[in-house]
């Protein structure tokens, strides 16, 4: 059982020294320009030029290439297959048999991975560098409700243990004779005994985790200190604007060259 | 410092009261543990004095309950919050998870209460030192076990300098080894001369040994009040459910095959039960 549903892992690195909300902006940046750019390769270039150097920066490179995987390939074979395959008119490549495979829909398939690919590198970017209580912290000292700051960490923290009761209530009931092997139906009558529970029982936790909420003092108004410090500099302010604006900028040029041409 | 009087409550929706015309009064720096058999109230009483009766749970209070100087039902939880600590059963419950570290959990209580962030900082090593967590401080509070956790619970609670700290059942769903892990940070607490300590607990053992007071709670009422060998070994406590501790049992075996005096106090702690087994003179064992 892992104790965090959290990607990070610390690693000495500069990237890792940044200010959460400068690490923001580089995976907004990635992302507005992956989606923004449009055509096929940009969102290619933007992965291989900025996500890549960055992540061999932060020594994050092989795991996130290893995360970009599991998530990125089951789309790009179905991408290929159906848009490959199934082009109203377009070029044939291959042709088999009644089916043949068009110029167009690779590229369709290709510029629609490559969007993904930016998208998902551009948040593996942010949680595999960022600790989620440094972000939230930077968020909070900028207005974000403190509410939601502590729900995302806390929910960050408890999924394992809620995934750990989970099995134990299913060892529970299966001890218990309950089958849940089998055909669909009877998976399905087998739900409602394992669901039941884990409900309950967090029904229960709420109300205490309520408590011992409030028993810190977590309702109190007035002003809230941090024991997390978050160091910032002059530059990284300026900078963090900076980057936002190079991807709207040059969506704006693309644009206009566009509407020139 | 706790002043309870004619303290009745029934929780929303039911019929009976948790509590009846409770009455008692917990001077500063005392320890006094609750005992009482399954629903006798002491949780209640519990919420009561915390003041999540009648924040939390609502239904109908009647009586007065103040806690250091505060009126704790015209009290916002928020307020009572730093003056009067809670420490319960279930230890994953209490840790928040608000923040990743152990050391960041046990100063969250500080962060809201707005403390400057370096005494925060030596209030909460202080305190993991006092809990025995110091080599752990880095550390996430979910990898810790359920002992650590509770300790971390109580070094959340004490962190934050209550003026009574209120224990419910603190080692219930603890073993043996994590039970007198908390009970041996508590003992550093008392120690060290802290809060005003109300108990809830079980093992009679320990209650003997840690408390200065015990009141006993049967069915909502307060039935006995007093020094621990006198309330624990009070024949309506001990037929109320609470049972009694292994050392009244061992000795009030002994004193039934007339191996004692037949007057002799029966013990509840280690040492009064050495000295109950120790001949007094040789006479004893001659028949």
């Amino acid at each position: 059982m892992t104790s965090s549903f959290s990607l990070y892992a610390p690693r000495d690195s500069g990237y890792h020294r940044l200010h959460p909300l400068t690490k923001l902006a580089i995976s907004g940046a990635i992302l507005i320009g992956g989606l923004g750019l449009g055509g096929t390769w940009p969102a290619f270039a933007v992965f291989v030029l900025i996500v890549v150097p960055l992540a061999l920066w932060s020594r994050a490179l092989r795991s996130l290439l290893r995360a970009i995987w599991p998530i990125a390939l089951p789309f790009a074979i179905s991408l290929f297959l159906i848009r490959g395959f199934i082009w109203p008119g377009g070029t044939p490549i291959l042709t088999l048999g009644p089916v043949s495979l068009k110029a167009e829909g690779i590229e369709f398939a290709l510029a629609a991975v490559g969007r993904i690919v930016a998208m998902v590198s551009a948040f593996l970017l942010l949680s595999l560098t960022t600790p989620p209580d440094a972000l939230m912290l930077a968020l909070t000292e900028r207005g974000f409700p403190p509410m939601i700051a502590y729900i995302v960490l806390t929910t960050i923290q408890i999924v394992p243990r809620f995934q750990a009761r989970a099995a134990t209530i299913l060892d529970a009931q299966r001890s218990r004779g309950l089958e849940t092997e089998g055909s669909l139906p009877r998976r399905l009558r087998a739900l409602l005994p394992l669901v039941v529970p884990l409900i309950l029982s967090s029904i229960v936790d709420i109300e205490e985790r309520a408590i011992a909420l409030e028993a810190r003092a977590f309702s109190r108004v007035g002003v809230k200190t941090s024991l997390l410090t978050l160091n910032d500099t002059s530059i990284q302010r300026v900078a963090r604007w900076l980057i936002l604006a190079v991807p709207l900028i040059l969506i704006a040029l693309r644009f206009a060259l566009e509407i020139a041409a | 410092m706790i002043s309870v009087r004619d303290l009745t409550y029934a929780y929303p929706l039911t019929p009976t009261a948790a509590l009846w015309n409770v009455t008692f009064d917990v001077p500063a720096g005392q320890f006094c543990a609750l005992v009482g058999a399954n629903q006798s109230g002491k949780s209640t009483l519990c919420y009561a004095l915390s003041g999540f009766i009648p924040h939390f749970y609502h239904g109908t209070l009647s009586g007065e309950v103040s806690v250091a100087g505060l009126d704790v039902p015209a009290t916002p939880l928020a307020q009572l919050a730093g003056t009067v600590g809670l420490v319960f059963q279930n230890p994953f419950n209490q840790i928040t998870g608000a923040r990743m570290t152990v050391r960041g959990e046990a100063a969250f209580g500080l962060e809201n209460m707005g403390v400057p962030r370096s005494e925060m900082l030596v209030r909460a090593d202080e305190t993991l030192a006092l809990v025995g967590l110091s080599g752990l401080a880095d550390r996430s509070p979910m990898q810790l076990s359920g002992g650590q956790q509770q300790r971390l619970a109580l070094a959340s609670m004490i962190v934050m300098r209550p003026q009574v700290l209120i224990l419910d059942e603190p080692t219930s769903q603890l073993d043996p080894i994590g039970t007198k892990e908390v009970f041996a940070a508590l003992a550093r607490l008392v120690a060290s001369g802290g809060a005003t300590v109300i108990l809830v607990e079980h093992k009679l053992e320990w209650v003997a040994e840690f408390a200065d007071r015990v009141i006993a709670l049967a069915g909502g009422q307060l039935v006995a009040d007093g020094p621990p060998r006198e309330v624990l070994n009070a024949p309506e406590v001990v037929a109320s459910g609470v049972g009694q501790t292994r050392y009244a049992r061992a000795a009030a075996l002994a004193r039934a095959r007339g191996l004692v005096q037949p007057d002799a106090a029966l013990p509840v702690t280690l040492n009064q039960a050495s000295e109950f087994f120790a001949p007094r003179s040789l006479d004893e064992y001659i028949p």
